[in-house]
């Protein structure tokens, strides 16, 4: 597995690198803080259906500073949950190397260092919201151990959150929004180096996604982790993240990097702005391109 | 005569097994696509109360009056056209207000044939349904034989656990384990695959073990389907009960024995006092399942659902 060589961009900071095929669109910021959170070399998965064979993935490159939000966006089947899955750890990948890092997902997992918010908020309904993000310090608890581990007050952070009034009831007394918010609070809690996300939103209706987008923001500003965030909005993906990435499909792949250079902290004020609705445009161009690719 | 009216009895009594159980399966299987559907579409308000409160208006409690109303009556007519072959309910009624000590005493012994069996069956399902769950093996080594225990009819080797067991109350518990047995297994097995797969996922990315996925996140989602099976196997357990003491009555008391020897001796309103007294014990039972499904499942079917 030989790193491609990649050509500097100029002009972006968006902690992304990532190339296709040696020759497509690559972005180099590794300068921005220096520290590379997650490397995704070369990573192909195939699926074996009923009607055959299914590249999934084939040969996808991504890297990601520390401290970067970077956004995975694409037409169906284009293999971002796929990714996304691998770097959690819960799907193998067939070629390739993923690290966090330095930590393949395997260790890193084992080490409590990777935080999954799932499409669903998934809580566990027989708990009240507390101990629903008390959770990941009931389980593998030898990881805890670790020196340098630090952990948060699970009433402080659902406090952060706007949760304080419902730390005793039950997920389902909850409305969409704030059940999600409690799966994003179950996965900072303890502090993972790394925040993967998979279309966190996409169960909720405009206006509560539009409310989440910027809580979640604001959530992030306040504590800069890596995240790897998947998602079908682009307005979504613009407004959150440092880099968006582009996939299209059959075989799924990175079809562009798009560094987003907007000015942090982020308002609600950024989308009216001429260059957020450039951006988007971008996106949507990119994707409309990748549509057509995926379905030539 | 006298045995002609046993293989008679006898010949029902398999039809009506065979029924019991198929109808348990079917309702299982129903009961399990409700409580599903449930989970699906998160109950509104209406629904709540409507449990809780509604049961004083007419409209909950009328219909079902009226209907077993109309029945009695019905059954009244016949009966005293036809006294020979079934009694009028006077008479079932009085047979039971005459004689407490002698249904009580029986309904005792059939109710822990029932409970004691029923316990053993329901807990060895549902070991054997967590190593199915925990280990593929297991599942694909047992599952046929416990299918093969599901199409045996009961009444078939009934006889055989007699003869083995004696006529104690070993054959009782046995026969009653084995038929809850299946619908308690499936139902357990179903229940604990149900846990919702993106939980799962966030389990798995913690890197849980099996031991702590199986405790905190699979257990908790297989009760709501352990209470449904629960509902079935109650009363499925009295039938078991029933279909023992049918094989070897005589020694043991039971309600079971009671109706094979009334009758015998065509001591109808005993016969049909039994019958009404196994009927009120099953709905008690499963009565006893709901209450408790209703105190510790709060979070699955009667939790207020709140949107701000």
């Amino acid at each position: 597995m030989k790193r491609p060589p990649l050509a500097e961009a100029s002009g972006t900071s968006s902690g992304v690198r990532s190339s296709w095929r040696r020759q497509d669109v690559s972005v180099d910021v590794s300068e921005s803080k220096g520290e590379v959170g997650l490397d995704v070399l070369g990573v192909s998965k195939v699926f074996e259906t009923r009607r055959g064979r299914v590249v999934a993935l084939r040969d996808v490159d991504i890297q990601v500073g520390r401290g970067r939000f970077v956004s995975l966006i694409g037409p169906t089947g284009c293999g971002k949950s796929t990714l996304l899955r691998i770097v959690a750890g819960l799907v193998e990948a067939d070629g390739g190397t993923v690290s966090i890092f330095g930590e393949p997902p395997e260790r890193a997992t084992a080490a409590k260092h990777v935080g999954f918010v799932p499409q669903s908020p998934a809580l566990l309904p027989w708990r009240t919201v507390l101990d629903n993000v008390r959770l990941p310090f009931q389980v593998n608890q030898k990881a805890d151990g670790a020196p340098g581990r630090r952990f948060r007050d699970p009433v402080e952070v659902l406090e952060s959150f706007g949760l304080g009034d419902v730390l005793h009831s039950r997920p389902a007394q909850l409305s969409g929004g704030m059940q999600q918010r409690v799966a994003i609070a179950r996965a900072l809690v303890f502090d993972p180096s790394i925040l993967l996300m998979d279309e966190p939103f996409s169960a909720l209706d405009e206006l509560t996604r539009e409310r989440q987008r910027h809580e979640l923001l604001d959530v992030w500003q306040s504590d800069q982790k890596t995240v790897l965030f998947v998602t079908h909005s682009v307005p979504e993906a613009v407004v959150l993240s440092d880099a968006v990435v582009v996939m299209c499909a059959q075989p799924g792949r990175v079809r562009a990097v798009i560094p987003v250079d907007l000015p942090r902290p982020r308002g609600e004020f950024v989308e009216a702005t001429d260059v957020f609705h450039d951006l988007e445009r971008r996106v949507r161009s990119e994707l409309r391109v990748a549509w057509n690719d995926s379905h030539a | 005569m006298h045995d002609e009216t046993a293989m008679h009895d006898g010949a029902a009594m398999h039809d009506e097994t065979a029924m019991c159980d198929e109808t348990a399966m079917q309702t299982s299987v129903l009961v399990d696509a409700v409580d599903r559907s449930r989970e699906e579409h998160r109950p509104v308000e209406e629904d709540v109360s409507r449990a809780s409160r509604d049961w004083l208006h007419p409209r909950v409690w009328l219909p079902p009056v009226v209907a077993l109303g109309l029945l009695t009556l019905g059954w009244q007519l016949y009966a005293v056209h036809n006294r020979f072959i079934i009694p009028t309910v006077p008479q079932v009624l009085t047979q039971l207000v005459d004689h407490p000590g002698l249904f009580w005493q029986n309904l005792l012994v059939t109710l822990q044939e029932a409970v004691v069996g029923a316990s053993i069956g329901m807990l060895a399902a549902f070991v054997l349904a967590i190593s199915m769950c925990q280990v593929r093996l297991v599942e694909r080594a047992l599952m046929p034989i416990a299918v093969m225990l599901l199409v045996t009819p009961i009444i078939a080797i009934a006889p055989a656990l007699v003869l083995a067991f004696g006529f104690g109350m070993t054959p009782k518990y046995v026969v009653t384990a084995v038929i809850v047995f299946f619908p308690f297994l499936i139902n357990s097995l179903t229940g604990l695959r149900s846990s919702d797969p993106q939980a799962h996922d966030v389990f798995t990315t913690l890197h849980a073990s099996k031991w702590e996925i199986l405790v905190r996140l699979r257990l908790p989602s297989s009760l709501p389907f352990l209470f449904a099976a629960a509902r079935i196997c109650m009363p499925l357990s009295v039938v078991g009960a029933v279909v023992a003491e049918y094989v070897a009555p005589g020694k043991a008391s039971g309600l079971g024995s009671l109706i094979v020897t009334a009758a015998a001796l065509a001591d109808l309103k005993t016969v049909y006092a039994s019958v009404l007294v196994l009927a009120l014990l099953g709905i008690g039972l499963s009565t006893v399942v709901v209450v408790l499904q209703r105190r510790l499942l709060g979070w699955h079917q009667t939790a207020v659902p709140r949107r701000p």
